[in-house]
């Protein structure tokens, strides 16, 4: 599905990156390039390190040496909030979503717009309601109810949610932890279908994904290595086999092919 | 109407698509409560000639009154997936300090009663903060509280053992009625305020083009609540008029019905419910709703213990349901819980509370009429309770997880 593109400008570039927890080397010297529209897939064996990178970037995880550098600039990462303030936004596995709340409420957990309290600080609903529909839409999410608990929703809907909330407030990059684990065949496929919609509304998408053969070949336009904590191997999606990638996971490939 | 705002409304009518069960474990979670609370109605009325009398409704909801009010700030707390077991006990201390206040040192019936209810405030803050700091759980944490509290109304009661409050203008407070124009005004007050509250949820949704249904949104919802004021009204002002505590009980009902079901913090109360670690990501600040929950209980808690002391005109060792809470704290969590509202956090609506600390005080009333001896009661409130929870239960399996 990879498209031909012209190559823009790196938004997101992490160089050298370490991080190590006591005596494990979590990751060593570990580079990586987001752009706008392009979907990066970061796949590796379990315990290669992947996670450990997309909290770095969300900065949630402080590195022990590297540098960060965002639409050109060097950066510092002291919190969370500084990513989010640059445009980073981040879907963790688990989603934290709340499942007695609706579509809406999750949407705009802890943002809701309200009236000032000398009105009676209500929560503007239909406002919100308003942001929800255009978002989801422009998602091609309209199937979605805004009314029904999520918790009473599919696996991939849920998943739908937690990314058109992390979109709601037009970040820049938007980093993924594994958002097809635990869905079935064709709820990935729409998780996918989606994740090109971020890209092909300009964002950067990295996505961590261990369904090589399907998920990652189909819907990235790059696919980034990591084994034991360091830079493997890097793909253009649209000329590798999955068994080369799952190759280079696990050690039998040598050398760095070049991102076509 | 331009073809996008139709768009608008015809892609999202999966919305429209929600069944009966899922209904009954949502917002309309309360309807069974209120059908068992009927079925109870009609079950006294056919054994006892005096139950549906004026004189005898008025008594019956003057009872479910001081058990609601402390049920109404439970809710609060259970909502965020803890639990105030210090209630009775805050209720307790707070109304002998209340009286403390007007009988040794003469303070103003106002300004004692502010006191009291503010005490009550702190000492639900007090456990919400140590609970939240040092993430003892808070069963643990407000049982001791409890405790402690029950040792401290003893300290503060005088050598013997009670606080006499007739005469003292405290007293007042429960006994006052009001009939005539006075009661019409709160009945028009009351029936504005719900009916303002609805329609400008409804008006909203309508400038925004999205879809809303005046009959369900305004119409159904104030000609309920509008029509069961009106027979309460009627009901009553054939006798004194409209009894205090009721008028009290109600506004707080409906004050706290906005609280959680209108505003961001009554949002977020839901949502630490169902998953604090979730509301955290999303910026919420989880201990400090926590810690206002807790003190919210308290002052209500408080000023219940206020009522009942002016309505049995006076304060004494057994104020609060005497050591542990007794009977008082544990039908102020049956209220809240045959109400819907859940103690594992997140589920449950205020207007539960009307119907719970309603069926637990008809129980009692009905069978005191049947002349049916106090351990019948007892038996009863239990069983329903265990009863409400469970059809709770199933309404939720059928309407699938959440
Ligand atoms: N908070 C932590 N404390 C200690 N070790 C950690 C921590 N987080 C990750 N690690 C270690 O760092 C390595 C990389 O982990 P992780 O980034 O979670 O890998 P992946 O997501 O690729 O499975 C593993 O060896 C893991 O045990
Ligand atoms: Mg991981």
């Amino acid at each position: 599905m990879a498209l031909d593109r012209v190559v823009a400008e790196p938004i997101l570039e992490l160089e050298g990156i370490s991080k190590s927890y006591g005596g494990v080397k979590a990751l060593t010297d570990v580079s990586l390039t987001l752009r706008p529209g392009e979907v990066v897939a970061l796949v590796g064996d379990n315990g290669a390190g992947k996670s450990t990178l997309v909290k770095t970037m969300a900065g949630v995880v402080k590195p022990d040496k590297g540098r960060y550098t965002f639409e050109g600039k060097n950066v510092s990462i002291n919190g969370p909030s500084d990513a989010s303030d640059l445009g980073i936004q981040t879907v963790y596995q688990d989603l934290s979503l709340c499942n007695n709340l609706d579509a809406v409420q999750n949407l705009f957990l802890g943002r809701e717009q309200t009236l000032p309290w000398w009105r009676g600080g209500r929560i503007q609903r239909a406002e919100c309601e308003v942001r929800a529909r255009q978002v989801l839409r422009k998602l091609r999410l309209d199937s979605i109810a805004l009314d029904r608990n999520v918790g009473a929703m599919s696996g991939g809907q849920r998943q739908n949610i937690a990314i058109a909330r992390s979109i709601l407030w037009e970040p820049k990059v938007v980093l993924l932890d594994e958002p097809t684990a635990a869905l079935s065949h064709s709820a990935a496929e729409q998780v996918g279908v989606l994740i090109r919609e971020l890209a092909a509304h300009g964002l950067a998408v990295l996505v961590i994904s261990h369904d090589i053969h399907h998920f990652v070949i189909d819907v990235t336009d790059r696919i980034e290595v990591l084994r034991l904590g360091q830079n493997a191997a890097s793909f253009s999606s649209k000329d590798v086999t999955g068994e080369r990638v799952v190759n280079a996971m696990v050690g039998g490939e040598e050398g760095i092919n070049s991102a076509g | 109407m331009s073809s996008a705002d139709q768009g608008l409304e015809t892609t999202f009518k999966a919305t429209a698509k929600r069944s009966i069960a899922d209904r009954l474990a949502n917002e309309l979670r309360f309807v069974p409560v209120a059908v068992g609370l009927l079925a109870l109605f009609i079950f006294f009325a056919t054994q006892s000639e005096v139950f549906l009398t004026s004189r005898n409704l008025n008594n019956l909801m003057i009872q479910s009154t001081v058990t609601g009010i402390i049920a109404l700030g439970l809710v609060f707390v259970l909502l965020t997936g803890e639990i105030d077991l210090s209630v009775a006990g805050t209720s307790g201390v707070a109304s002998v300090f209340m009286a403390k206040l007007v009988v040794d040192f003469g303070a103003p019936v106002g300004v004692a009663v502010f006191a009291g209810v503010m005490c009550g405030v702190l000492i639900g803050a007090a456990s919400g903060r140590w609970i939240t700091l040092i993430g003892v759980p808070s069963f643990v944490v407000t049982l001791g509280v409890g405790l402690v509290l029950n040792g401290v109304q003893l300290m503060i009661l005088p050598r013997t053992g009670r606080y006499n409050l007739l005469n003292t203008g405290v007293d007042e407070i429960a006994s006052t009625t009001i009939s005539g124009t006075g009661a019409w005004i709160i009945f028009a007050v009351a029936v504005g305020a719900v009916s303002w509250v609805r329609w400008s949820s409804y008006h909203a949704r309508k400038s925004q083009r999205l879809p809303a249904s005046f009959g369900q949104m305004v119409l159904l919802p104030v000609a309920i609540i509008g029509g069961s004021l009106l027979v309460l009204v009627l009901v009553l002002s054939s006798l004194k008029g409209l009894p205090m505590p009721i008028i009290l009980f109600l506004g707080l009902l409906g004050g706290c019905a906005y609280l959680t079901g209108e505003t961001r913090f009554g949002l977020y109360l839901y949502a630490i419910g169902n998953s604090a670690e979730a509301a955290r990501r999303a910026g919420i600040n989880v201990n400090r709703i926590k810690i206002a929950a807790f003190a919210i209980a308290g002052g209500l808690a408080a000023f219940a213990g206020i009522l009942a002391a002016s309505r049995i005109l006076g304060v004494s060792v057994s104020s609060g349901g005497g050591i542990g809470g007794g009977a008082l704290l544990l039908e102020s969590i049956a209220a809240a819980v045959i109400g819907g509202v859940s103690l594992f956090g997140g589920r449950g609506r205020i207007v539960g509370v009307l119907f719970g600390a309603m069926i637990i005080a008809t129980v009692s009333n009905g069978l005191n009429l049947m002349g049916v001896a106090n351990e019948a009661r007892l038996i009863v409130t239990g069983l329903l309770l265990v009863l409400a929870v469970s059809i709770d239960r199933g309404i939720e399996k059928i309407a699938g997880p959440s």
